[in-house]
């Protein structure tokens, strides 16, 4: 079919030298993927620590002072790490003003061999009558309260313990425990934790495998009154408990989100270089272009083309290319997010994930960056290009 | 000598009627292109007017200009001036891309009936490359022609051609001329292929002297 229009003239341009199209595809699609995996992690981490701190339900989290770390690690990481503090902080949580519901866990490791029969696992203990952190999932998957002598496994720990039934028993600090059931995935830390309920932690202490004494918690979560400043009950919270720390939902993962910034200054660095380089390629090539098709435009010219017409069919060319270039560096990024991300212990141990419309999002954010780099590069010689003088350029030999 | 006292053509008066089949010769440097030139619309000349229809093609701005050599003038140049990248028939239907308005300009078929008219239209899918020189000229021709141009302007088409499809190209000129009644401006320093046309002119130093 010999019908002809600018673009396949364009596509045709394009391909007479395959090579030097290749070189262009390539470089920016280096560029968007490298683009896309830096997008990628640092919203995957952002927003993984957002959705964490939210499902939890909680707007400050108590803990013993000097334990902040710890308790971010356990609750975003799915570190194994335990701390405690005595339950008496509950009474005196319960007296500040604005606390309109208040909870406490107790943490504990299980190591193999020594005190259990399963691989090396988190245990959380909580009191059912209180709880509002785990029972909206347990009712979702048991559909009723666990008993003494039971325990329910978070969605990674029924993997990692390769779960695939229900009824199973395990030994558990010299207590046998079935394990009646799989939380729903949560999405936080607590994915990676067998439950129980704090009735169980009598026995536990008796058996005198466990560091845990009578009386030990490990953490308070609470909610407040509507309408009530976190941060500002927070301080109050630990002016007048002092033996506590107190994060709020907004502050937690702090260390995270701080780690995440000076990455992104290097992400946004590299980027850049990276941006400027292509620019700057796609500047180089298109004004070789220019150079060696010059008759070929003043002939053009000659026949009827329009300024806009010549700059129409070359900007077509940079259209195909950063859209080729932008396609593959998406694909490509988004395969090294994946490919890369159990390397990077921020993402290792943290919930990471990127939902459907966030991945959609930064790809067609990729895909614009890419392909608006290489219009840049490209407008100086186009611009030059169609001010060609026909007469000047047909006649040169 | 300096551009701004060069003289490429001086003080020229011409008219042409429709239908014509013009010759101009001269040796290299005479100002033929530069007239060509200025009559195709692609160089406006310091002072004057160029008249086709009554219209003053040097008042035109440069779309309307292009819009003029895309729907009234069709070019032939000294140099093989196909585009390397597209068949035979691709290049004789490019002009038509740029000429929207035109209903024939874009057609398969008529750029098909078009290379037969000039003597190739076995070759319509072959790349310039694969064709002689000769033949590259015939698919030169055939483009001119795609948009029923009133005005072929033809400089130096047989250039760097041997004598025996110097005359073959030469004889399509003719042809065109009388059968479609195109007005044909051909610039040549061959005196004996000019003497085909129905008109002669010479130029020496950007100005007519006699034949």
């Amino acid at each position: 079919m010999a019908k002809i229009s600018f673009i396949s003239v364009a596509l045709k341009n394009l391909k007479r030298k395959t090579f030097r199209t290749g070189v262009l595809v390539f470089s920016i699609a280096l560029l968007v993927s490298l683009l896309i995996f830096a997008i990628s992690f640092t919203v995957s981490v952002a927003s993984s620590i957002k959705k964490s701190s939210e499902r939890l339900g909680a707007d400050l989290v108590v803990v013993p002072v000097g334990a902040r770390g710890f308790a971010e690690e356990f609750l975003l990481e799915s570190k194994n790490t335990t701390f405690y503090m005595p339950i008496s902080i509950v009474e005196k949580v319960k007296k500040i003003d604005g606390i309109e519901a208040i909870t406490h866990h107790t943490y504990l490791s299980s190591i193999s061999g020594l005190c259990c029969d399963i691989m090396p696992t988190r245990i959380v203990a909580f009191d059912p009558e209180t709880d509002f952190i785990i029972n909206p999932w347990l009712q979702k998957s048991l559909g009723r309260p666990l008993q003494v002598g039971e325990a329910i496994a978070g969605s990674g720990t029924s993997e990692n313990l390769g779960l695939g039934l229900l009824d199973i028993e395990a030994t558990i600090f010299n207590n046998r425990f079935k394990i009646v059931g799989v939380l729903e995935k949560t999405g936080t830390g607590l994915d990676h934790a067998l439950f129980m309920t704090e009735e169980n932690l009598k026995n536990i202490i008796e058996s005198g495998k466990s560091p845990l004494k009578k009386g030990d918690i490990s953490i308070i979560f609470t909610k407040l009154k509507k309408g009530l400043d976190p941060d500002y009950v927070g301080r109050v919270l630990e002016g007048e408990i002092p033996e506590v720390d107190v994060m709020a939902r907004s502050d937690m993962g702090e260390k995270f989100l701080s780690t995440l910034a000076d990455i992104n200054k290097i992400f946004l660095l590299t980027t850049f270089l990276a941006s400027v380089l292509t620019t700057f390629l796609v500047w180089a090539i298109f004004s070789a272009i220019a150079n060696e098709r010059a008759k070929e435009i003043g002939i053009m010219r000659a026949l009827g083309a329009k300024e806009s017409h010549i700059v129409h069919l070359y900007l077509l060319e940079v259209l195909v290319l950063g859209i080729l270039g932008s396609t593959i560096g998406v694909l490509a990024g988004t395969y090294l997010s994946a490919l890369l991300a159990d390397s990077f212990s921020l993402l290792k141990n943290i919930s990471a994930g990127l939902s459907a419309g966030q991945q959609v999002t930064i790809a067609a954010v990729g895909l614009m960056i890419g392909t608006a780099i290489c219009v840049a590069g490209a407008m100086m010689p186009i611009n030059r290009i169609k001010k060609m003088e026909p007469l000047l350029v047909i006649k040169e030999d | 000598m300096d551009h701004a006292s060069f003289v490429g053509v001086d003080n020229i008066s011409l008219s042409i009627s429709r239908g014509e089949f013009l010759s101009i010769v001269g040796h290299s440097g005479s100002g033929k292109t530069t007239l060509v030139s200025i009559v195709g619309g692609i160089l406006k000349p310091t002072s004057g007017k160029v008249l086709l229809d009554g219209v003053d093609i040097c008042t035109l701005d440069d779309n309307r200009l292009s819009e003029y050599r895309a729907q009234r003038i069709g070019f032939m140049f000294q140099f093989a001036s196909l585009l390397p990248i597209l068949t035979a028939q691709e290049n004789v239907l490019l002009p038509g891309i740029f000429n929207p308005a035109s209903k024939k300009g874009g057609s398969d078929k008529l750029a098909q009936d078009l290379l037969e008219m000039v003597g190739i239209g076995d070759k319509k899918d072959a790349y310039p490359a694969q064709l002689s020189g000769g033949q590259q000229r015939r698919v030169a021709i055939a483009r001119a022609l795609l948009n029923s141009p009133d005005i072929i302007l033809a400089d130096e088409p047989t250039g760097d051609l041997d004598e025996e499809t110097e005359a073959e190209i030469m004889d399509l000129f003719e042809e065109i001329n009388k059968e479609q009644g195109v007005t044909i401006i051909l610039i040549t320093h061959n005196l004996e292929l000019a003497g085909k046309a129905q008109k002669r002119l010479r130029m020496s130093r950007g100005a007519f002297v006699d034949v």
